[in-house]
């Protein structure tokens, strides 16, 4: 039984339709993260995409959003430079959080969505809108979670997927399990490359110079300590070198190279009695990246980042209905470019979230946080979600916070450009939903809007001392406005089983001074995807629609990015399907009607192309 | 009736024939773009480098007219300059390695070089020979001293041979069987002029202040050096802009007016008897021969002028770009006499040429 799909889960439950990860649910979860995402996520519209539709879309991370999430992703042609708008709002405006710890790069506030392998990762979710606020800065758009899934219990699993396919692309992963009832470890390793060199449709000519490969590996333990306590350890860390791919006329001229390094590391002591918990988290990050403007060439721009967080999580239930969670949180960064000295920043801040139910008519989390920074004053903000279920199967829900953004590295430190007047942008937003579930069908409506101010921007001659200068500056007011709608449904006719779920967004992004469309934001996005499978046969299609985007900041007709439609295709037969021994063969068409299209302008994307997969379960 | 019906048919044909043989005498119009200005935009990160048109009487603007003429091919970015023949306009666009070859009138394309070329910045027409300056690789903060001035020939569109110069060479003139480049130095900053013998391509350089840029030949057939120094934001620290001349028939600095310190201008230009200039939006003029520079604007322009931009005189009339690189830039037209702007028109994204076509 092949499961590929993606399930969307509404706050207010979590999921699951399937009989193998319910099985998992009920066993001892070791990391909370998920689970508390989720109890803290009231009134906020929260996606979960679970392993098998990670695997489904292996390639990349932005090709797993892309089809899969209502987010938009910017990607400098295929594998090259990407990253991720939620509603319209900037890169950085997207948190990435790993096991709970916000991993935005602190030299440009984003995260690269071709650095970092997804396929390790046993669950991600998707939270919309503001108000994660316990996950630090940037997270005015929207949060994406990366989760490595720890539980205690009797069982050794062992999973391998490998991918091999056009442009002499490799996928591998392995990963094994291990648990008692008091040791749980995970080890995951995968290896990925590509020469990468697609075919430009249209055009004579090849994606030159976009040649990639990484590796990844992943350590998870948990020890029980007694009955109440355990610690868990969490390590991952990724090597990337790639190319930067050319563009159209002369993707030959293209020679830029990218090297990068994360280690990440985090220990969790957690302690729980029956009406208390608390944790200490203690987390270690390191990241490096290495640019070559000629590949070459030896020499090469850097950046460099160490970072340490410690958070302290107290939790206290007043009631089955009632509880109160404390987070404290000390974080030191040591940031440095070869353009930029070392710069240490310190931030302590601490969060209140009050969780609080109505018998299970009502829900809602009410939270604040004030952070005190080394570096400037930073806003006192707060967020409230609410989840009414007035008749059986309907939901309403409701929410509204107050967010920031804090400046990066590169904006207050860039030598003789860098601006140390900035303040953080801030956003005020607000959101009602309603929606409608039962076993088969979902529907969730939402319609939001997201006023930001004080938003940082580079532009020529913006400070008067550093005439004709690019220089940040506070500056832009945005109103976003948009309607989001996601709909699944499932169905089962003698063992043949159907499921479709499609996200749609409608998006209006403006600034307020010039009452222009903001550049890169699609008005119309739609994904979906539509799954079959009768025994040991499957088969799915995912499609993308992703509108038309202006370019300039005047709107001008004549720069756009055209929408385009494009779909991915896919069998699968399990060849052995036991209890504890899952063999399944497949194979994938991407783009299978062979669209030229392009993401951002003379990058066009990959033609056609194939790949066969093994999923070995054993 | 049927002789006038011959006679009539015999006149009409006539007339015909007559037309034909006038057509070789009118001077049709060579191409849409004929009579105007070739404005051109370096592009930014998502919008291409683009060259805009602009009709003599300003009534019409046209946008990306490559793009338009030849089927939505592009440039790319960044577009750095045009050098003209007789017929055909040459674009040099850096990051693509590129110089694309197009009929100047009507812009249809003939032929791209991409072979042989690395970061081409300018190129400068000599006989049926291009002359093309590349920075050649490096990166800000890591330049490789690998610069050179590529030969071209004009017919085949072909790179026949390649002359090393020093770092960062920018602007490229002839006079006299001579090139002369200024080396504004690429990645970071130089203070020379190359001079090479067309010849010989023997080569040998002249001092001058940091950052030259412009070039040109005054009436007196002396070359004008507008160095714009290095900024307060440089590495090696501030250095002061100057406008140099130097004696074409032996290669010497003939004199030094040296900017006060702060003031660097980046735009200059000849115009009749006198030299354009400006610092930041202030434009200054001066005769050819002064040997101070002048203490009172001119006028003061709209455009900041201290990053980028253009500036051209044609006519009485002064032409500068205001760039704006996240949509359509702006050209405003000055009259000289009254220096009051009489004109203000679209300009492409990150204007910053004006070609008279």
């Amino acid at each position: 039984m092949v499961r590929y799909v993606l399930i969307f889960v509404f706050c207010f439950f979590i999921s699951n339709s399937f009989a193998q990860v319910d099985s998992v649910q009920k066993l001892d979860v070791i990391n909370l993260h998920s689970i508390k995402l989720k109890k803290h996520s009231k009134g906020f519209k929260v996606v979960t995409m679970s392993d098998s539709v990670i695997v489904k879309n292996i390639e990349s991370f932005s090709t797993l959003l892309r089809f899969n999430s209502p987010i938009y992703i910017k990607e400098y042609g295929s594998g090259g430079t990407s990253s991720a708008s939620f509603r319209g709002t900037s890169a950085s405006n997207t948190a990435v959080v790993w096991n709970g710890i916000n991993i935005n790069s602190v030299n440009n506030g984003q995260t690269g969505f071709n650095s970092l392998t997804t396929s390790l990762y046993d669950n991600i979710n998707i939270r919309s809108g503001g108000g994660s606020i316990e996950f630090g800065s940037g997270a005015i758009g929207g949060t994406i979670h990366l989760n490595n899934q720890l539980r205690f219990g009797n069982y050794f699993e062992n999973q391998i997927v490998s991918s091999f396919g056009s442009y002499e692309t490799f996928q591998n992963l392995y990963k094994l399990s291990y648990g008692n009832e008091k040791t749980a470890i995970k080890f995951g390793i995968s290896y990925n490359q590509s020469q990468n060199d697609y075919k430009w449709l249209g055009h004579n000519l090849k994606n030159e110079n976009g040649a990639y490969k990484n590796l990844n590996v992943s350590l998870s333990l948990s020890q029980k300590l007694s009955e109440f306590s355990k610690i868990s350890f969490y390590s991952e860390k990724y090597n990337g070198n790639r190319q930067f791919s050319g563009q159209l006329p002369n993707p030959s001229a293209a020679k830029e190279k990218y090297k990068d390094l994360s280690f990440r590391n985090l220990i969790d002591f957690h302690y729980e009695k029956e009406n208390y918990a608390h944790s200490l988290k203690l987390a270690y990050l390191t990241q490096e990246y290495q640019y070559f403007a000629d590949k070459n060439s030896h020499s090469y721009s850097f950046g460099k980042s160490n970072r340490f967080i410690s958070n302290y999580n107290f939790n206290y239930n007043f009631s089955n209905s009632s509880n109160l969670e404390s987070f404290s949180e000390f974080e030191s960064v040591i940031g440095k470019t070869d353009q930029i000295q070392g710069n240490n920043r310190n931030q302590w801040s601490q969060s209140l979230i009050w969780n609080k139910k109505f018998e299970d008519k009502v829900s809602m989390n009410a939270k604040v946080r004030k952070d005190f920074n080394s570096d400037y004053k930073m806003p006192f903000i707060f967020a409230l979600g609410v989840e009414v279920k007035p008749v059986r199967n309907t939901f309403v829900r409701v929410n509204g916070s107050k967010n920031y953004r804090v400046p990066t590295y590169n904006d207050l430190y860039w030598p003789e450009l860098g601006n140390d007047k900035l303040i953080p942008e801030s956003s005020l937003q607000g959101e009602i939903g309603l929606g409608y579930k039962n076993n088969q069908f979902k529907i969730d409506v939402g319609a939001y809007f997201i006023e930001s101010k004080d938003k940082i921007i580079w532009k020529p001659g913006a400070d008067p001392d550093k005439p004709g200068m690019w220089t940040p500056i506070n500056l832009s007011e945005v109103l976003n406005k948009g309607i989001e709608l996601v709909i699944a449904y499932s169905e089962n006719i003698n063992d043949h089983l159907f499921d479709i779920q499609f996200n749609y967004n409608y998006t209006l992004a403006t600034d307020k001074a010039s009452d222009k469309t903001l550049t890169y934001v699609p008005k119309h996005l739609f994904n979906g995807n539509i799954g079959y499978s009768y025994h040991r046969l499957s088969a799915f299609y995912q499609h993308l629609f992703n509108g038309e985007v202006f370019t300039t900041e005047d709107n001008i007709d004549m720069y756009t990015v055209p929408y385009f439609n494009i779909g991915n295709v896919g069998v699968n037969y399990k060849v052995i399907n036991k209890h504890k021994n899952v063999l399944d063969l497949g194979i994938k068409i991407n783009n299978v009607f062979n669209k030229a299209y392009e993401v951002l302008p003379r990058r066009p994307m990959p033609n056609r192309n194939i790949n066969f997969n093994i999923n070995y379960k054993f | 009736m049927k002789i006038s019906k011959v006679i009539l048919s015999m006149f009409l044909l006539s007339v015909l024939i007559i037309s034909c043989n006038d057509d070789d005498d009118i001077i049709e119009p060579k191409g849409d773009y004929e009579n105007g200005l070739l404005i051109s935009g370096e592009g930014s990160g998502t919008v291409s480098g683009s060259v805009s048109f602009v009709s003599n009487d300003f009534v019409t603007v046209e946008h990306s007219i490559y793009n338009k003429v030849n089927a939505g091919k592009e440039f790319s970015t960044f577009l750095q300059s045009l050098a003209f023949d007789g017929e055909n306009a040459y674009i040099c666009v850096d990051s693509q390695n590129s110089i694309t070859a197009v009929n100047r009138y009507t812009f249809e394309e003939v032929g791209v070089i991409t072979e042989g070329l690395a970061l081409p910045r300018y190129m400068t027409v000599v006989g049926d020979k291009g002359y093309a300056t590349n920075w050649g690789t490096g990166a800000y903060g890591a330049d490789v001293d690998d610069d050179f001035v590529a030969v071209i020939d004009l017919n085949s569109l072909t790179v026949t041979n390649t002359i090393s110069v020093g770092i960062g060479p920018e602007r490229i003139i002839e006079n006299n069987g001579k090139l002369y480049v200024s080396h504004k130095g690429g990645f970071s900053s130089n203070n020379v002029i190359t001079v090479i013998d067309i010849a010989t391509q023997n080569t040998s350089e002249i001092v001058v202040k940091y950052k030259p840029d412009d070039l040109l030949f005054d009436n007196q057939n002396n070359l004008v050096v507008l160095c714009e120094g290095n900024g307060p934001w440089s590495a090696g620290g501030e250095t002061e802009g100057a406008i140099v001349k130097i004696n074409t028939s032996n290669n010497t600095v003939i004199s030094e007016m040296i900017f006060n310190s702060g003031d660097h201008p980046l735009f200059l230009v000849k115009y009749e008897n006198d030299l354009y200039y400006n610092v930041g939006s202030e434009i200054y003029n001066l005769s050819q021969t002064a040997t101070e520079l002048a203490t009172s604007s001119l006028l003061t322009s709209e455009a900041a002028l201290q990053y980028d931009g253009g500036l051209e005189i044609k006519d009485g009339q002064l032409f500068i770009l205001n760039p704006n690189y996240l949509g359509l830039s702006q050209l405003d037209i000055y009259d000289l006499n009254t220096k009051a702007k009489t004109n203000s028109l679209e300009a492409p994204v990150a204007a910053s040429k004006i070609y008279f076509n």
